[in-house]
């Protein structure tokens, strides 16, 4: 559980949660999330009946439950869509189906990090043939790039996702503080003034818990110093063993050593971080849009207007943070038997009015160029100014077939070393070995 | 023994004289003609129990010697998978994990199950009740008994009682479920609370059948309570008590779905390493069948120790 010198490949105790957890409460939540599909009857696929599923999220799922009794009234006779809401575990949920013969669900949506995944093993159609160029242009890159794999498209991005940094506004002016912190340096300092003026409990929440997302927090603290895990003109070399990665994982346990972050941080995901800040416990906190729309709600103790939103910071001697690309895409089995179907609601889900309609509803935030011009939608979900802010320093999580993998030994090592059980050093050496050997490993 | 004992044949066995033996005893069972019809009526039944018990089994093996990533090639390894699974640090932390929440939990649940046990023998007013009421977080699914508990141990959201109350005891400052080692004797007490009941039932089961006469008899010899524990009741319940123990252990041993849900996915055991290789990786499909080989293999080891240890001394 703690050092690992063979770079043998895999974690026994990782595990894979969404990154987009919203309005779930913690564990308990997953159990008792209602699993009831909308739409038409479901029956066996085939004869225009298009079957779509998704991962949990409440907000997300009432929005399309309006989008596709549209869609349904608009194919009316011809298309029925049927949506069916998947548990915490969709990832393996889909998996096991494929490994079995592909399953019955059409219209698949994705994470970013799955295309590689699928695309590689032949689960997922390309669809270079429908979803042309011309259309691709319209995209913000690197939404587009995560479902671009080997020459093929196997997605159409549904919304995107990234990691910003929510601030106290009305705290930082009380300090005497006028703008967010650009460097980590800053956000420590700051972070402790104002815990001490104002007596927060916490300076600064993120995920860190042994997930994805302490995947994505890990290596955002680590782009952020200059590092990173997979070169990219080569995706089969690990590049994380230097200096600049273990500076990142650095960082990131001091957020601890300074008595900023609690210890319990490395059992926090989306949920327990957004609790503490809606309650006032946060100073700072690193989290995805979908923050931004419950404060909208405005039924915390903390309102918007209390609230500033920045992009990440940056480490020691570099000029800019990263934010980790999240964010969800829609596929078409490679079985379906109604994939022209298929393809018609991936296309209605994913018209400018659409996004515009969840943008403004839930601040979900679009992978369309075009969104982010919109006064309309700049006006209602305030979001999207930030977001345009940070577009440019988006990062795609390393795009390679056995991600899947290689997530899971981040995920562990990068939780050690939050810990404090593992040395920057010896976590970013373990990593080097360990995700090599799984990328010769599979293939080999 | 018998024969030597005497001095009829002192020579030693030929080697040969057990195969001998065996090849002539089954040779007149096959040549008497009822007997052979009996083989031939019971052949369909064992070939039935053979093909439910034992082909799911050897598949298994059989696909513990392959090297397998899932959609792409397999070949032939040996005993490759059981070499990696062996120098695979997480296989450590796997069985060292399980045995620790095994050896705890069960005696722990052995010495509470007999007191239980004990008082719930008495005659008292209420005694069907209290038994019932003993064992309501039995009934509990452990999944759900896992998340509860996880609740009470979290100190986010809400505060969970246990983390305060730890807390400001001062037994354990640090955060309780951030910590594995502090997860699994967490997840030790939950398994206790749960499943010392059961211990208790199947003991008490054990106890009733101790006829009232062997306490009389002892208690006119001038034996204390304390002598009649030891000389009495706990000989006598052995054999419910090798069957409790038994079950128990190898539930123990077999452990997923508590630690899975309390330990939110990150508590290793060994059914956890074997869901984790055959359904999580995409790469150590192999891995994970070796595991699920291994565990059935050290549960059987159990079992026969248990068995042998204990049985016997039941019987002298």
């Amino acid at each position: 559980m703690t050092t690992r010198k063979v770079g043998k490949h895999r974690s026994a105790m990782g595990r894979r949660e969404f990154l987009r957890l919203s309005g779930a409460g913690i564990a308990g939540s997953a159990l008792l999330s209602a699993c009831s599909g909308f739409g038409g009857e479901e029956e066996a696929s085939g004869s225009g009946k298009v079957i779509m599923s998704h991962g949990p999220d409440p907000v997300l799922e009432g929005l399309l439950k309006k989008q596709l009794e549209d869609f349904n009234a608009q194919h009316k006779g011809e298309i029925e869509a049927i949506f069916r809401p998947m548990g915490e575990d969709y990832f393996d949920q889909l998996r096991t189906q494929f490994q079995a013969g592909g399953g019955d669900i059409d219209v698949i949506s994705g994470d970013v990090i799955w295309p590689a995944q699928f695309g590689a093993n032949g689960w997922i159609d390309d669809l270079s043939d429908r979803f042309t160029e011309e259309m691709q242009g319209a995209y913000l890159e690197g939404p587009l790039g995560a479902n671009q794999y080997q020459d093929a498209v196997y997605g159409v991005p549904w919304f995107t996702d990234l990691g910003m940094l929510y601030y106290r506004a009305d705290l930082l002016k009380q300090s005497g503080f006028s703008n967010a912190p650009a460097t980590y340096d800053e956000l420590f300092s700051m972070a402790e003034k104002v815990q001490s003026d104002a007596g927060v409990r916490h300076g600064h929440v993120f995920q860190g818990s042994n997930y994805e997302g302490g995947v994505v927090n890990g290596l955002e603290f680590i782009w952020a110093h200059g590092g990173d895990a997979l070169d990219t003109e080569d995706p089969t070399q690990v590049i994380i063993d230097s200096p600049e990665s273990a500076a990142g994982l650095e960082t990131y346990r001091g957020t601890v050593e300074a008595g900023i972050t609690p210890e319990a941080i490395v059992t926090f995901t989306e949920p327990e971080c957004d609790a503490a800040f809606r309650n006032g416990d946060a100073v700072f906190m690193r989290n995805w849009p979908y923050v931004y729309g419950m404060l909208l709600a405005g039924d915390a103790e903390i309102k918007l207007n209390q609230v500033g939103v920045a992009p990440l910071p940056a480490g020691e001697g570099e000029s800019e943070g990263f934010s980790a690309l999240g964010g969800w895409n829609l596929f078409i089995n490679a079985t379906s038997d109604v994939k022209d179907e298929a393809w018609e609601l991936i296309k209605f889900l994913t018209t400018p009015e659409a996004v515009k309609f969840r943008a403004i509803e839930g601040s979900y935030l679009s992978a369309l160029q075009e969104t982010y011009e919109d006064q309309e939608v700049l006006d209602q979900a305030p979001v999207y100014e930030v977001a345009g802010q940070v577009t440019d320093q988006i990062r795609p999580r390393p795009v390679s077939p056995f991600y899947g993998d290689m997530t899971l030994e981040m995920a562990e090592e990068f939780n050690n070393s939050l810990k404090g059980e593992t040395s920057p050093e010896d976590a970013v050496a373990t990593l080097q070995e360990s995700m090599q050997g799984i990328i010769d490993q599979g293939t080999s | 023994m018998t024969e030597s004992a005497t001095g009829v044949d002192t020579k030693p066995r030929a080697p040969g004289g057990l195969v001998r033996g065996t090849l002539r005893t089954l040779r007149n069972e096959f040549t008497d003609k009822e007997r052979r019809l009996g083989y031939i009526l019971v052949t369909p039944a064992i070939a039935i129990i053979l093909a439910i018990a034992l082909f799911p089994l050897l598949y298994a093996i059989w696909l513990s010697l392959q090297e397998i990533i899932i959609n792409q090639s397999s070949s032939f390894v040996g005993f490759q998978n059981y070499v990696d699974m062996i120098q695979d640090p997480d296989f450590h932390s796997a069985l060292i994990n399980t045995t620790v929440f095994t050896v705890l939990s069960v005696s722990l649940e052995l010495v509470l199950g007999m007191a239980i046990a004990l008082a719930l023998n008495r005659a008292f007013k209420g005694r069907g009740i209290a038994r019932a009421t003993a064992l309501a977080p039995w009934a509990f699914p452990p999944a759900i008994a896992a998340v509860m508990w996880r609740l009470m141990f979290q100190d986010q959201v809400g505060g969970g009682i246990l983390a305060y109350l730890i807390r400001s005891s001062g037994i354990y400052t640090h955060p309780i479920l951030g910590s594995d080692s502090a997860l699994i004797v967490a997840a030790v007490l939950v398994d206790v609370w749960k499943t010392t009941p059961f211990m208790a039932l199947l003991l008490l089961a054990g106890l009733q059948v101790i006829p009232q006469e062997v306490y009389e008899a002892s208690r006119v010899d001038g034996a204390t309570s304390w002598q009649q524990f030891w000389r009495v009741t706990l000989p006598l319940v052995r054999p419910a008590m090798l069957v409790a123990l038994l079950f128990r252990t190898l539930d123990a041993w077999r452990v997923y779905d508590l630690l899975w849900v309390m330990g939110n996915r990150q508590l290793n055991s060994l059914s956890v390493y074997v869901y984790n290789g055959v359904k999580i990786s995409q790469l150590d499909f192999s891995l994970g069948n070796a595991a699920a080989v291994f565990v059935f293999l050290s549960s059987i080891a159990i079992a026969f120790l248990f068995i042998k240890v204990l049985g016997t001394r039941a019987v002298d």
